[in-house]
């Protein structure tokens, strides 16, 4: 049974007894790993593939995927990105600065962008790769995480409370972005889109409910429209955003270490696929026996429901090899 | 007199600007902190209770709210907004030294990491409970954070990171001010910061929140 299967079989509900599905989030840590540097797999499609396919094949992980950092669709919006040799890219400046910006923003052809069309062939190229046997799993950035790239945090947070109407405009220039984006990676052989929208877990339920609950939603039929699933990643604590996030029609909810596991199971149901949700640091830190016994604990105790194994976020760039590897086995 | 300091201090915790401003919804068309403070100083209150029995006492409520995850960062960036126009009219009364601020606090992300909403998050509500706040930025440099101590002595240190590939990055910033400036105090914090990670480096202060930042701030005076 190939690894897309047993995906494939878990969204239906069909647990394997045997193994648990183990999906961290690998970035910096599979770039120095490959022997390059975050700026080279931030910048490169190809590398970033060959670094996803040496994790298949050292740590055995269960799906690849194209994460990288949030300023794909940024950059593509027309900020200019430096590249950190052993760093996250850097956003230079802001595209957004005023309302007039806002209304002038143009809708950019995310083929015709160069980072955006980087992740796409990395989409095709992953896809080629594995051969259409391992979950290949593309990259959006939520409409909430991209207005703050493209206005500032603070400045798109004030905006919300004072100037809602300018704000749902950038919104809803985000969530198109958002769509074609997926869709291209969709159509390049992406099996599951993953939409991070980090910045979501510092609002409350309220301005969620307001200003992205309903933009999720649409992203999310989109996506399914397309034919694939949904991996939803919001950094940080969401217990608060559990209950509006149940009905939204994710596929996958990554959780991080914040949250209690059972409890996403009792708000979520049954349904959603729960991934996480062990602290990075505690996998960066602590012994190869001690992740293990923890990591088998969780697995043991989720036997029977949809969940994947993973960190709460992204493996950190200096965690042992070993450490991972004492997460695959628990796993099996 | 009473009244107006608890309506600036109402104000401040809900973060209403000034009159024009539209947020929050329920206070629309009135006065805000700007209107507020400038009336209150007219009237003849002194700028000492201004500050403390109004601007401080709302963004002191905010910063327990934030806590309790009553509020989020939405909420506090208003309130920080609110309090700043209402700091604005105390700003000639702070550089008379009529008005003394409770001590300074150097404050910046650490070398390596440009994330600076925490950073801001926890300035301005230190700021609202009465410091003074130098701030350095992001991707502060040990060097920078030596120069402005020894141009502030006696001034708290606080070192933000948000991501755990820079906060071992703090170690060495709070080595190099301890050794060019022995006696200052350095207080830590950010997402994956803990008081395990804080005592293991040998710093003085970790809060998990601002408003437990502020707390032990005043424990110092």
């Amino acid at each position: 049974m190939t690894k897309k299967v047993v995906f494939q079989n878990l969204c239906k509900g069909i647990t394997s007894p045997e193994r648990t599905i183990f999906r961290p989030i690998l970035m910096h840590f599979i770039a120095r790993y490959a022997g390059g540097n975050y700026a080279k797999f931030a910048s490169d499609h190809r590398f970033l593939v060959e670094a996803n396919l040496r994790a298949l094949d050292d740590f055995d992980i269960d799906m690849v995927g194209l994460i990288s950092d949030p300023y794909r669709e940024t950059s593509a919006f027309g900020a200019r990105i430096e590249f950190i040799p052993e760093g996250v890219p850097r956003c230079l400046d802001l595209v957004i600065k005023n309302e007039d910006d806002i209304r002038n923003l143009k809708r950019p052809d995310v083929y015709k962008c160069e980072r955006t069309l980087d992740r796409i062939l990395g989409a095709e190229l992953l896809a080629k790769r594995t051969h259409d046997n391992v979950p290949v799993i593309g990259w959006i950035e939520g409409p909430l995480a991209e207005a703050c790239d493209l206005a500032g945090i603070e400045q798109f947070m004030m905006m919300l409370m004072m100037d809602p109407g300018t704000a749902n405009l950038l919104l809803d220039k985000c969530m198109l972005t958002a769509k074609d984006f997926a869709k291209a990676q969709v159509e390049a052989g992406c099996d599951v889109i993953g939409m991070g929208d980090a910045i979501c877990s510092q609002i409350d339920p309220v301005t969620y409910d307001v200003f992205v609950k309903e933009r999720h939603r649409e992203i999310i039929s989109f996506i399914h429209a397309c034919g694939a699933k949904v991996k939803m990643h919001i950094c940080g604590d969401i217990t608060h955003l559990l209950p509006s996030l149940k009905d939204l029609g994710i596929d996958i909810l990554d959780i991080d270490w914040q949250i209690d596991p059972r409890h996403a199971y009792e708000v979520m149901g049954p349904d959603v696929i729960r991934c996480g949700n062990i602290d990075p640091r505690f996998v960066m830190d602590k012994s190869p026996e001690e992740i293990y016994s923890t990591c088998k604990l969780l697995c043991d105790n989720e036997k029977g429901r949809k969940f994947i194994l993973s960190a709460g976020c992204e493996i950190i760039v200096t965690t042992p090899h070993e450490n991972l590897m004492a997460m695959r086995k628990a796993s099996l | 007199m009473e009244e107006i300091l608890e309506r600036l201090a109402h104000c401040v915790e809900f973060g209403k600007i000034n009159l024009a401003s539209p947020y929050p919804p329920d206070m629309r068309g009135q006065d805000g902190a700007d209107e507020l403070t400038k009336k209150a100083l007219e009237m003849g209150v002194p700028p000492t209770e201004v500050l403390n029995k109004g601007l401080v006492i709302g963004m002191g409520k905010v910063g327990v709210k934030f806590r309790e995850n009553k509020v989020f960062v939405p909420q506090v960036l208003m309130s920080a907004k609110a309090m700043s126009f209402g700091m604005a009219h105390l700003k000639p009364f702070f550089n008379d030294g009529s008005v003394v601020r409770k001590g300074k606090i150097i404050i910046g992300t650490v070398e390596g990491d440009l994330h600076d909403i925490g950073k801001n998050l926890v300035s301005m509500m230190v700021e609202g409970s009465g410091w003074e706040v130098i701030d350095l930025g992001t991707d502060v440099k040990a060097e920078k954070f030596v120069e402005s101590v020894k141009a502030n002595p006696g001034a708290v240190v606080c070192l933000s990171a948000l991501l755990t590939t820079t906060m071992v990055n703090m170690e060495k910033i709070g080595k190099a001010v301890k050794e060019a400036v022995p006696g200052t105090i350095v207080a830590i914090g950010g997402a994956p910061v803990t008081k395990d990670f804080s005592n293991k480096i040998g710093m003085d202060i970790y809060s998990a929140d601002p408003q437990g930042l502020i707390d032990i701030l005043g424990k110092l005076n």
